[in-house]
């Protein structure tokens, strides 16, 4: 199975610091990819730099057989590669159901089916979907993240720290969802500081720290390799 | 004491549909534009010049407001082009400049060109009375104006996917972008827009006393104030500021005179800002 997506030895930095330093990564189609490290290791600025928000200073960005670094972070979202921030980035003063039709805003046509498809995989957005985003709590600002998100059709999704700030019950929630969306094709590369759930829910799994791949391989592998199990699980 | 609150709320309207500009231009483009009132000047000049050459004077409005809209376009795809690019801080005091040196060029030209030039329209009707007040049509037709000019902006922004882009342009620029939405665009056509309001501002003055050529700053100044009282990303904030801000005026300018009305305006933008620094009714976030 050939990458739906892929960067090869990309470098991003802000100013003078690099903080991704030559990162090769690849997502197959259908395949649930996780990055994991510790907090400053570079996750978030990869991300950005993969949905077209901060520049490369070296390497490229393949998807779908074609460049996809230099394009304006708009356009790549109509190509499908969809990026939902940590931050969530939601409109606080709009409802529920405005920042979904939104979301759909690269396939406006097909916004009634994708709401019905959206509310259907969370369907407490259903019951605030007249509600200010602004007003809702931090485990339903993220199913409206990743809702807005899955409202653009992407054919990959990239999550980062879905579980930020979530009570236990809410990331189990979410997990169980993403599981779902997995199991009906669609493409994530997932950026997690909550390393069971993420080696739990991935087939794949990078480890970054300082900016670098430090270890990569099959999530369960991961998940018992005793190096890991010390530095990120808490196990002695 | 009615007469100068209904002066004050249709001179507030007026002032609103000036300040709505100033805000979502703001909110949507970083650029505070002090070459606002100029927008509002060239539509009424406009106007004016139309009225002059024997156009009907309601077709010469429309074409007025559209040479406003015309020039907002022009200075959006040209002069603010350098402000755009740059980002935060530096894009604000380079639209500062940018708008700055345009108001200078605007006032220069026009005072130039059409010194002698001032747009005043008269009604056939000058007053009618309801319920024992005398009621300046002018100012009647000038406040509906402005009425109808809002309820039709909150309709767009409301209703319209557009007008929610915009709204969600100004409430997070970066969530948009994740949608998929380009901002460049959207931009270019809220100046054309604001413009238009400001072009229409500047027919309703003609309206309710006179535009002239040099009145580009004062109108500029007082809609700055308005946008500030009213939270500079609120457009809702900017109605309610422009009214109370004509009322306080009328009866300040009644009381004390014009020169002391400026000061007082000044003092309640200061206070509020004090109070609340992001306006009257700021976003909560």
């Amino acid at each position: 199975m050939s990458a739906l997506i892929g960067t090869e030895d990309i470098e991003v930095a802000y100013g003078d610091m690099p903080v991704v330093r030559g990162v090769s990564l690849e997502v197959r189609q259908g395949e649930a990819v996780a990055v994991i490290g510790p907090n400053g290791a570079g996750k978030t600025t990869l991300f950005k730099a993969i949905a077209g928000m901060l520049a490369l200073r070296g390497g490229r960005i393949l998807y779908e057989g074609a460049r996809l670094d230099g394009l304006r972070h708009y356009d790549i979202v109509k190509r499908g590669v969809v990026y939902v921030p940590a931050e969530r980035e939601l409109f606080p003063q709009m409802t529920v159901l405005e920042n979904l039709e939104l979301g759909a805003y690269t396939n406006y046509k097909s916004r009634a089916e994708r709401l019905r498809f959206v509310l259907g995989v969370f369907p407490r957005l259903e019951e605030r979907k007249r509600q200010m985003a602004g007003t809702l709590s931090g485990g339903e600002q993220q199913m409206l993240a990743v809702g807005r998100g899955l409202m653009a059709r992407p054919k990959i999704l990239l999550l980062d720290e879905p579980s930020t700030g979530l009570a236990p019950l809410f990331v189990s929630e979410m997990y169980r969802q993403l599981s779902r969306l997995k199991g009906e094709g669609l493409t994530i590369l997932l950026a997690e500081q909550q390393i069971p759930h993420a080696l739990a829910f991935t087939e794949r799994a990078y480890v970054l720290e300082n900016g670098g791949i430090r270890l990569s391989g099959k999530s369960k592998d991961l998940l018992g390799d005793p190096e890991i199990q010390r530095t990120y699980l808490g196990m002695a | 004491m009615i007469a100068i609150l209904v002066d004050g709320i249709v001179q507030g309207l007026q002032l609103s549909l000036m300040a709505v500009g100033i805000t979502l231009i703001y909110g949507l483009g970083g650029v505070l534009n002090l070459a606002h009132g100029q927008f509002a000047v060239v539509g009424g000049i406009a106007t004016a010049l139309f009225i002059e050459a024997g156009v009907n004077p309601l077709v010469a409005c429309a074409l007025g407001i559209l040479s406003a809209g015309v020039f907002g376009l022009v200075v959006d795809r040209t002069l603010l082009l350098p402000a755009y690019r740059s980002a935060g801080e530096e894009r604000l005091l380079l639209g500062l400049l940018i708008t700055l040196g345009l108001s200078f060029v605007v006032n220069g030209y026009l005072d130039y060109k059409y010194a002698n030039i001032s747009l005043t329209l008269n009604l056939a009707t000058p007053s009618f009375d309801v319920a024992g007040i005398t009621i300046r049509t002018a100012s009647a037709v000038a406040a509906s104006i402005a009425i109808v000019a809002f309820v039709l902006l909150f309709a767009f922004l409301k209703g319209t996917l557009l007008g929610k882009v915009i709204r969600s342009l100004i409430q997070n620029e970066v969530g948009a972008g994740l949608c998929g939405i380009n901002p460049g665009r959207i931009r270019t056509l809220i100046v054309t827009l604001s413009a238009m309001m400001a072009g229409l501002g500047g027919v309703a003055q003609g309206l309710f006393s006179s535009l002239g050529t040099e009145m580009g700053n004062e109108l500029t100044s007082f809609a700055l104030i308005v946008a500030v009282v009213g939270g500079v990303r609120s457009v809702n904030g900017t109605l309610v500021a422009g009214v109370l801000l004509g009322i306080i005026n009328a009866f300040a300018s009644y009381y004390v005179g014009a020169y002391l009305t400026l000061i007082i305006l000044l003092g309640a933008a200061v206070f509020t800002i004090l109070l609340r620094p992001a306006g009257l009714f700021a976003y909560r976030t």
